[in-house]
Parts: C-alpha cells; structure tokens; sequence
C-alpha cells in the first residue's frame, strides 16, 4: 500500500511516497533524467560516501504512474529546521553551500534551497532531497538564492548579529524572513556591515523595485555564468562560518550547582539503565531533556533518543559537544509543543506526531509543568499515558527545595490538586504500574519506573 | 531554462550577479541595460502604435 509523503509535493519532477517501511522517489521524465546526470556524476559517489547525501538506489519496480523510481534509507526521526539550534542550522546551511558548489563543477545545479531537505542523522546534517538536483545549464543563475537567505542566512543573523531566537520565526513562518524584515530588525551597526548591505539592504531594495520582471534571458544575455554563482557561494560560506553565538549556559550551570542535580544524578541515571533493560526500547524520548545527560545514557543502551528542551543553549552546548550521535535534538516547549503545519496543517507533522517513543524519560520536569506552567497533576499524567509506553518519572514533592523556588510568588489557592505524593499516587495508579520505585536522598523526590495499565 | 517551481525573486537574480563581484557587476550592468532598452524600444512601439492609430481615425 503507497502513501503520500505529505511534506513532499511542490517539485513536479519528484515526490516521495512510503510503500510499507520502504522509502521511495517517484520520478517524471525529467525528473529521471536529471537523476541519471546525477547517478553517472562523482559529485554523487563522493557526497553519498561521505555521509553528506542520502543513499540511493535506482529500483526495477516502479509503481504506476511514474517514470521512474529511487529508493532511499529511512530517516530515523525526521526534526525541522525550527526545532534545531544555531549551530545546527550553521552546519546545514554549510552543507548546503558545499553540494552547491561541488555540484556545478560536475555540471549540476541544486534548485532550491531550503533546510528541510535536510535531516540530522547520527549527529550530522544530510541532504536528503535527491530531486532537488539537476543538470546545470548555461546562463542560468542560483534559483535558489534568495530561497537560501530567508531560511538559512537571515534566521543565522538573527541569532548572531541580534540575539534572537529564529526557531519561533521559522515555524511561525516557514518561508523565513525577507530582506525587509531583516532590515528592520538589524540595528543600525550590523546594518551597515558589507555583507548586510548586499544581502539585506540592497537584496530588500532591489526586489522592491523588479517585482515580478523577468530577468533570466537579460543575465544570460549579458554572460552570466557558474563562476558567478560560485564567488557568491564562496563568501556567503565565509560569512556563515564567521557567524558565531555566545550562547552561555549560565542558567544551566547555576542548575548543575543545585544539591539535588549533583547528589541524585548517578542514582537517577542507574535507575534509569535497569528501566531501560526492562523495556528494551528502540525511540526513547528525553522530555526536558536540559543538558542531555539522560538521552546520552538512552543511546549508549543502544536506543534512539529525542532529546526536547524548549531551552535551546544547553541543546546547543549538547550538539557542540559532540554528543549528538544516536541522539535527536529537538528545541521545543514540552507546553507548546511543535505543532502539525503547512499546506493542509498535513505538512510539517506534529512533534508528537513524529516521536512515537516505545519508551518516556520525565526526569526533572513535572514539577515545571504543574509549577511553573499550572498544567492540573492529572493532566500532566494523562499527557504522559498518552504516549502509551513505559514512564521513567521523577516526583518531586511540593516541600522540595526547587518547588519552594517555584512557587515563590504563587498563593495555594493558585495551585492545583494533586500535588502531594499521597494524592499523585492516586492519580499515577489509574494510568500506570508501578514496576520500580526509589526514594531519592533528599527526602523530596521520587522515581518511578512505570507501565501503562 | 531550468523549470523553476520556485519563485526565485527577480531582483534576488540580479543581485546574485552583483555579489558575483566585478565580472558579475558588469553582468547585471549589462542585464540592466538591456532591460532598460527593450523597455525603451517596447514604449517607443507603443507610442508609434498610438500615433499610427490616431492618423487613421482622423483619416476616416
């Protein structure tokens, strides 16, 4: 049975389906003959090699209606560009640039440029949109310039020339944004940087001014040529590399210096090793997963772990350190979780959506939710049946120290019910089992491994 | 010509060139002119059309 991806349908020439657990390309005609350009190229045997462009093979039986048919691997958890951080987003957009310029040496042009054709895979960005290549002709400019700097570049400035988040930008409007927003977001000195000017200011200007003339017969009449496309690639990739962001984990390390962090962790973590064994999962998801630490030892046992923290430094500082492999880093508030969007709301699956954990780590979290964000206990813990898969969870009491930080400036009568050990366990036994328990040192917290019922 | 399903931006190609650097700078120059002169010859048509259709209605 062939299904629709529903993220891919823009590109006429190719479109993925799913039939079963496999993964496939459907092509038109043209779309077979810029990919048997691409198949013949080295560009394709070095990039695949290296890891940089997703594997691909030509396949005998191609279902009805296409021309032709490419297989691919699938990806083990698909995330999007606004659930990634700085570093992230630099290192895909590097890529990008990279296959745009080995391409056009074998005579290839990548069409569009766009983060979501690619995907973290083990740790590192892969191109994953075969039919985004084709033959280059003569003449023709980078199509996919301006594509380029709305959602690479620009969301890039933003992080490190202002010091904005652009994960909310991007998946409040995934186009990303225009020359226009950028200038008027910019301040005044990083408006004026060369690279600002041309990109920014001039890019905002001139396509004011030439809306909607057709310009491609005039650039190839007057001699442009890949040289061109290449120089500009060259500097926008020293641009990028030049762009850094402090990203400082002070709130984080502040956290790490808590007694409870220092104290609990190795118990929590050995916990957490015989939950694992127990439900031998293969896609954990690290809900709060704050530096990582957890969702490492998920993935050292072997599993998939998806990492989410609406706090993007101390993923950031997880990505940078290398720590990625086996590991998804998601930025996303567990209370506003990424949401289903796009063409139809079909496009961009919801984050939960694409999750499908077989098993749930909710360390040091709960207490934000009921405390910080005032979700009902009894509705965090419906939340958490609904993965339908074992439950790592930390309890913390309303005497904790970290709860007593929390509810500084809230009156009891602003707080739920359900929030006492006694009437929690009420509530955990109507969803799950209790197969383990620990009383952790302090005497307020404790940990849990669950079943669904 | 490539088949483009994405709206590339005209004024995104043109300054493509320019970020080209010199050699592209003279391209979008050149671009431009051209530009410039088919718009030039295209609003001379037009004005010729007009002063042809203006004789012939005070012709008849």
């Amino acid at each position: 049975m062939i299904s629709a991806d529903p993220g891919s349908f823009r590109d006429p020439a190719s479109h993925v389906v799913f039939d079963g657990e496999r993964v496939l390309r459907l092509l038109d005609d043209r779309g077979l003959e810029a990919w048997q350009q691409l198949e013949s190229s080295t560009f394709f045997s070095n990039a695949v090699e290296s890891g940089r462009l997703i594997s691909t093979t030509q396949i005998d039986d191609v279902p009805d209606g296409a021309v032709g048919a490419l297989q691919h691997p699938r990806i083990p958890f698909v995330s999007y560009p606004y659930e990634w951080t700085f570093s992230m987003l630099k290192d895909a957009a590097l890529l990008q640039l990279d296959l745009l310029a080995e391409a056009l040496a074998a005579g290839i042009t990548i069409k569009d440029a766009t983060p979501f054709n690619i995907q973290f895979v083990e740790g590192n960005p892969v191109f994953i949109d075969i039919g985004s290549f084709e033959k280059y002709r003569d003449g023709e400019p980078w199509i996919g310039y301006r594509q380029f700097t709305r959602q690479f570049l620009f969301p890039l400035m933003l992080r490190a020339w202002a010091d904005l988040p652009f994960q909310p930008w991007l998946r409040g409007d995934m186009e990303g944004p225009t020359a226009g927003d950028m200038k008027q977001i910019l301040s005044g000195g990083k408006r004026l940087k060369p690279s600002a000017l041309m990109h920014v200011s001039l890019q905002a200007r001139i396509e004011e001014r030439m809306s909607g003339a057709s310009v491609r017969s005039d650039l190839k009449d007057a001699g442009f040529s890949a040289d061109l496309i290449l120089a500009n690639v060259r500097k926008l990739r020293s641009l990028i590399e030049s762009m850094t962001w402090d990203h400082g984990v002070e709130g984080w390390s502040e956290y790490q210096s808590c007694d409870h962090v220092g104290r609990d962790r190795e118990t929590k973590a050995e916990f957490l090793r015989g939950a694992l064994a127990r439900s031998n999962p293969k896609r954990v998801i690290d809900l709060g997963a704050n530096d990582g630490y957890f969702s490492v030892i998920a993935a050292e046992g072997g599993s998939l772990a998806i990492a989410v923290d609406g706090y993007e430094p101390v993923l950031e500082e997880l990505y940078r350190t290398g720590h990625g492999e086996n590991i998804a880093i998601v930025v996303s508030e567990l209370t506003n979780p990424s949401p289903a969007q796009g063409w139809a709301g079909q496009e961009r699956p919801a984050l939960m959506d694409r999750a499908k954990p077989d098993h749930v780590i909710a360390y040091g979290v709960i207490h934000h939710l009921i405390y910080t964000a005032s979700i009902p206990p009894v509705t965090v813990l419906d939340w958490l049946r609904s993965f339908d898969a074992p439950t790592t969870l930390e309890f913390v009491s309303p005497d904790d120290e970290m709860v007593a930080k929390l509810t500084a400036n809230k009156l009891e009568l602003e707080l739920h019910p359900g929030r006492s050990e006694a009437d929690f366990r009420v509530l955990l036994d109507r969803n799950f089992s209790i197969r383990q328990e620990h009383a952790l040192e302090g005497g307020t917290r404790v940990i849990f491994d669950l079943v669904p019922n | 010509m490539i088949f483009g399903y994405l709206d590339a931006g005209s004024g995104s190609l043109i300054l493509q060139a320019i970020l080209g650097g010199l050699a592209g700078i003279a391209v979008a120059f050149k671009a431009w002119k051209a530009r410039m002169m088919g718009k030039r010859a295209i609003a001379q048509a037009e004005k010729e059309a007009v002063s042809d259709e203006t004789s012939v209605n005070s012709e008849s």
